[in-house]
């Protein structure tokens, strides 16, 4: 199914080459952020809070500073003095660095100490006196506007409750109409778990502010370099950082996910520190910081609704949301979509009518609502569709695949027009589905779960055929505070044949350093392992927006190919050139030019490109460099099949998931390895929230679970054996037909497995459970239902 | 987080004895296992300072605490507590009610416990909080019986066995019911 155009020696799209920069990992000789050690070099260290919602009455600093190494101890009110007290956030709320009189989420940072030693800042948390006055917190969102609730943002003139905004898609009279007169309708109440990316490498930065040279570098754990030196320009212009004085360096970094576009107080403060002490302040958060008080993802409250007739055929969805931001709106979504892509919730599914709002509140937990390796909000959408389509199934008792085949948007109406306004690029939902359930054996398998129910077994079934939207964006509608959404590459090729290639976005793991350069070795037939590829350095790499939302191949990726073709243009005018013939009559194939009806008669591209530095034609320019920003004319719309089998202990209710098939269609592949190897990791951030992972607030706010003691981050015990494959159809939109594959399975998977679960209970008359799904959560729910009086067993 | 921890046992001591004895703040206070009373400030407010653990969590609580209710004739009294983490970590709040009766030749009494911890207590212990309770109401009344009865005791918090107690009466819960289920 995916074909090579090149040889393996150039190694461009479609080979299963080695990822090139593992041989630095396993070396051990990656560069994070925390291998930075810089002559003189001070570290931070961030007192936080103990309560979720309290006024700060005094911060006594003086036993601290009595600590040998202790230089300072940074509040609220000293930067309040500089302005930098307080900062924007991405959906262009506002954010406190440091509080001046209030705080509002357990663990969010009150003071900062500066001491010349790690270990010395750490002890001197315990020194600094704080003095709180104890708030009654708003925890529970569906409470956070009633009337006994205190307005939390005080510091917001026009803000009298605790609403943020309210947003709505679709056709809300003529859905009603037709969930009105609807023969079916089902509908169920879902929560999208709060959850963290808990990537291994935690958050920080280095500050490094040069006072002779008025010039900050900034090294930090950031997805989107380029980003944060305009939002670091725009923070800090006033007292002289303007966007030329300002470096940021994005080093290798450990898995990101999404967590790390956001900028966070402590990134701020360490920016300050430095500036106002003169010397590099590190700062590097430990796991239970990165845990309790970064972003976290999902909690979206959902009521999803569908309307159908007797036989089976989709009408219409409603859904409602209840978001939860937390303290601020510090969501990552581009500017327009304050529910991000949420609008892709009407699936995979031909039906004329939808209608989506979504209202959010705050509430004293931490901010965030970060796009955790799903492109902004498409999870949520994603499980609701997936869940209300099963539901639908099982009210009108029809097996969910059927269901699925009769409502499915056909291959041939592609480019088709969703309800809520987007345009589908390209997809075989029919294809996919089919091998899935090929793969699985679905009608044995279903005979066998008829089988087992006669036994008493507890066996279940469940699928997921998911439209994912991928590739922001188009820059009529994507921008993030004003920049728009576009990425770019820029290759440089040296007079002996080899690259370097640099990119707008940061690989946290993507493999950016090997699929990049298999995509300009596809169009340029320069070897892929000539080919250097950089990126997180804005001193030396184009701007662009980052890495986050499975956009870079999407985005960079389609730079790469258009830049690496108007190389080829001029390598052919070389070719014309050298080999005295027109250009029309030469000849392309991967990696030289030759002349038509005379193929002795060629150039490879290395001679071309040094003839570019050597033998250029008079009136050409020199050199071989091209630069390209790319903004696609569409979003891309990759897609899957996923199935999921269980079986469920009918005394523990422990959930063994014995199959999981995964067909993605991510349209054509660069590299099957590293895309597989993006699916096994993706599928294992999926089971998480389906199974294990929820951040619980008590009443008070308090966080319950906020070390890996207690949040349990699935690893490759709890991952069951993954079996994948794809089916292959390409965007006609993009200049490599490729769709980004990263999130399909974080988005894809806990459907799939919930709608298993519920498979597996239905004779008990359960009809929907919220993920995460634990034993503990089917014990209660059968206990309700009134069915463990006797064993299930027997 | 809130946890309710109620108590209820018999005494073979006169009421008189046993209420002399849990109505004396001085006295009492000395029971509480990790706790002790370091000012008395007036009739009803009183000084003091509690020690917990909570599996890798250890707080100290400076404090104050308040005799809310002492009804000498019904035997019945209330305790209100109030305490900061001295270094900042959170804070606790503990409401304790007590109620003795004649029961036979003994005393019966009932206590409630209703404690509130926010702060990293509250995150760190909130698996443990009602069995390392349970503990240290036991260790309490233990503590209790020996002063009624004249014999030495040592209040001070059992934190090295305290894991180990709190495991123990986990584990043996689990157990528990296989083995009636085999008797």
């Amino acid at each position: 199914m995916i074909q090579c155009k090149t040889s393996k020696e150039i190694g461009g799209m479609g080979h299963s080459m080695k990822r090139k920069e593992d041989d630095r990992f396993v070396h051990g000789k990656g560069n994070y952020v925390d291998d930075v050690k810089l002559p003189g070099m001070l570290y931070m260290d961030i007192v936080r809070s103990p309560y979720a919602y309290a006024k700060i009455k005094n911060i006594d600093s003086s036993e601290a500073l009595k600590i040998p190494g202790v230089l300072a101890v940074v509040t609220g009110k000293d930067l309040e003095q500089y302005n930098l007290h307080w900062m924007p956030t991405l959906m262009s709320d506002t954010q406190m660095v440091l509080p001046v009189d209030t705080v509002m989420y357990q663990s969010q940072e009150v003071a900062a100490i500066i001491a010349t030693e790690k270990y010395i800042a750490r002890d001197a948390r315990e020194a600094v006196r704080v003095e709180y006055e104890v708030m009654k917190p708003v925890v529970n969102p569906f409470k956070a506007n009633d009337e006994d609730a205190p307005v939390l943002r005080t510091d917001k003139e026009d803000q009298k409750d605790n609403h943020i905004w309210h947003w709505e898609v679709g056709q809300k009279e003529e859905t009603e109409k037709i969930f009105n007169d609807a023969e079916v309708v089902v509908k169920e109440q879902m929560h999208i778990p709060r959850i963290h990316v808990s990537s291994i490498e935690t958050c920080g930065c280095v500050a490094d502010y040069d006072k002779v040279d008025n010039h900050l570098t900034m090294y930090m754990t950031t997805q989107a370099p380029h980003a944060i030196r305009t939002v670091i320009a725009l923070v800090a212009g006033h007292v002289g950082l303007t966007e030329e004085k300002v470096r940021v360096i994005s080093p290798d970094i450990g898995g990101g996910f999404g967590g790390k576009v956001p900028v966070y107080p402590g990134y701020v403060i360490a920016i300050a520190a430095s500036f106002l002490i003169g010397k590099p302040v590190k700062w590097i958060e430990d796991r239970s910081e990165n845990l309790q008080a970064d972003s976290f993802a999902r909690d979206y409250h959902i009521t999803a609704e569908m309307a159908g007739t007797k036989d089976g055929k989709i009408l219409a969805t409603r859904m409602k949301v209840l978001a939860d931001h937390g303290y601020t709106d510090a969501s990552a979504n581009p500017s327009k979509f304050p529910t991000g892509m949420f609008s892709i919730g009407t699936g995979s599914y031909d039906y004329s009518h939808a209608f989506m709002e979504a209202d959010a509140v705050y509430t004293n937990k931490p901010p965030g609502g970060v796009a955790y390796r799903c492109s902004f909000r498409v999870t949520e959408a994603v499980h609701a569709i997936e869940r209300i389509t099963d539901r639908y199934a099982l009210e009108i008792g029809k097996d969910p695949a059927e269901l699925r085949f009769q409502n499915f948007i056909k291959k041939d109406q592609f480019p088709y027009q969703s309800p809520t306004g987007w345009e589908y690029d390209s997809g075989d939902y029919e294809a996919g589905l089919k091998l899935a359930l090929k793969t699985v054996e679905y009608d044995k398998l279903r005979e066998k779960q008829a089988q087992m129910r006669k036994e008493g077994k507890l066996m279940g079934i469940g699928l997921s055929t998911f439209t994912e939207i991928v590739g922001a964006g188009p820059s009529k509608d994507f921008d993030i505070l004003g920049i728009k959404m576009f990425d770019s590459a820029e290759i440089r090729v040296h007079p002996t044949g080899k690259a370097i290639a640099r990119f707008g976005t940061k690989s946290q793991g993507q493999g950016h350093e090997t699929t990049y350069a298999q995509i300009i070795a596809e169009e340029l037939g320069i070897p892929a392992k000539d080919i250097q590829i950089e990126e997180g350095d804005t001193d030396t790499a184009p701007y662009g927006l980052g890495t986050y939302a499975s956009r870079s191949t999407p985005t960079a990726g389609a730079a790469a190919a258009i830049a690496a073709r108007k190389l080829r243009d001029k390598a052919r005018k070389l070719a014309a050139h050298l080999l005295e013939v027109s250009e029309d009559d030469l000849e392309w194939e991967p990696g030289k030019f030759s002349v038509k009806g005379a193929p002795e008669k060629s150039k490879t591209i290395q001679e071309l490109v040094f003839a570019a530095y050597t033998n250029h034609p008079q009136g050409m320019e020199a050199g071989f460099e091209a630069t390209h920003y790319y903004d696609p004319p569409n979003l891309t719309f990759p897609s899957g099949a996923y199935i999921c089998v269980v079986e469920i202990d009918p005394e523990t209710f422990e959930i063994d998931v014995k199959r999981f098939v995964a067909i993605d269609d991510a349209g054509n592949i660069i590299n099957p390895m590293v895309a597989q190897g993006q699916v096994h990791g993706g599928l294992t951030q999926g089971i998480a929230p389906a199974m294990y992972e929820e951040l619980i607030y008590d009443d008070d706010g308090n966080i319950l679970n906020g070390t890996l003691m207690d949040y349990l981050v699935p690893t490759a015990v709890e991952s069951p054996n993954w079996e994948t494959g794809h089916t292959v159809t390409p965007s006609p939109h993009h200049p490599i037909g490729a769709k980004g594959i990263g999130e399909s399975p974080t988005v894809g998977a806990p459907p799939a497995i919930a709608n298993a679960i519920v498979d597996a209970l239905k004779p008990y008359g359960i009809t929907h459970l919220d993920i995460p799904i634990t034993p503990a959560k089917i014990f209660e729910a059968l206990k309700e239902k009134g069915v463990l009086d006797k064993p299930i067993v027997g | 987080m809130e946890a309710t921890i109620t108590k209820n046992f018999t005494l073979e001591e006169p009421i008189e004895k046993v209420w002399a004895g849990l109505s004396d703040p001085m006295r009492i206070s000395g029971c509480v296992p990790g706790a002790s009373i370091t000012e008395k400030m007036d009739e009803t407010n009183y000084k003091g300072e509690v020690t917990l653990k909570f599996g890798p969590i250890k707080s100290k609580y400076d404090g104050v605490i308040t005799i809310e209710k002492m009804d000498n004739e019904n035997y019945d009294m209330t305790l209100k507590g109030k305490g900061l983490d001295s270094k900042g970590k959170g804070s606790a709040e503990m409401t304790m009610n007590g109620d003795a009766k004649a029961s036979g030749d003994g005393t019966e009494i009932d206590f409630q416990m209703v404690v509130n911890i926010q702060g990293t207590l509250a995150q760190f212990g909130s698996r443990l909080i009602n069995d390392v309770s349970d503990q240290l109401m036991n260790q309490f009344v233990d503590n209790f019986k020996a002063l009624l009865a004249g014999e030495e005791f040592n209040n001070e918090l059992k934190a090295g066995s305290m894991m180990g107690s709190v495991l123990k009466s986990k584990v043996s819960g689990l157990f528990k019911k296989k083995e009636e289920e085999n008797s």
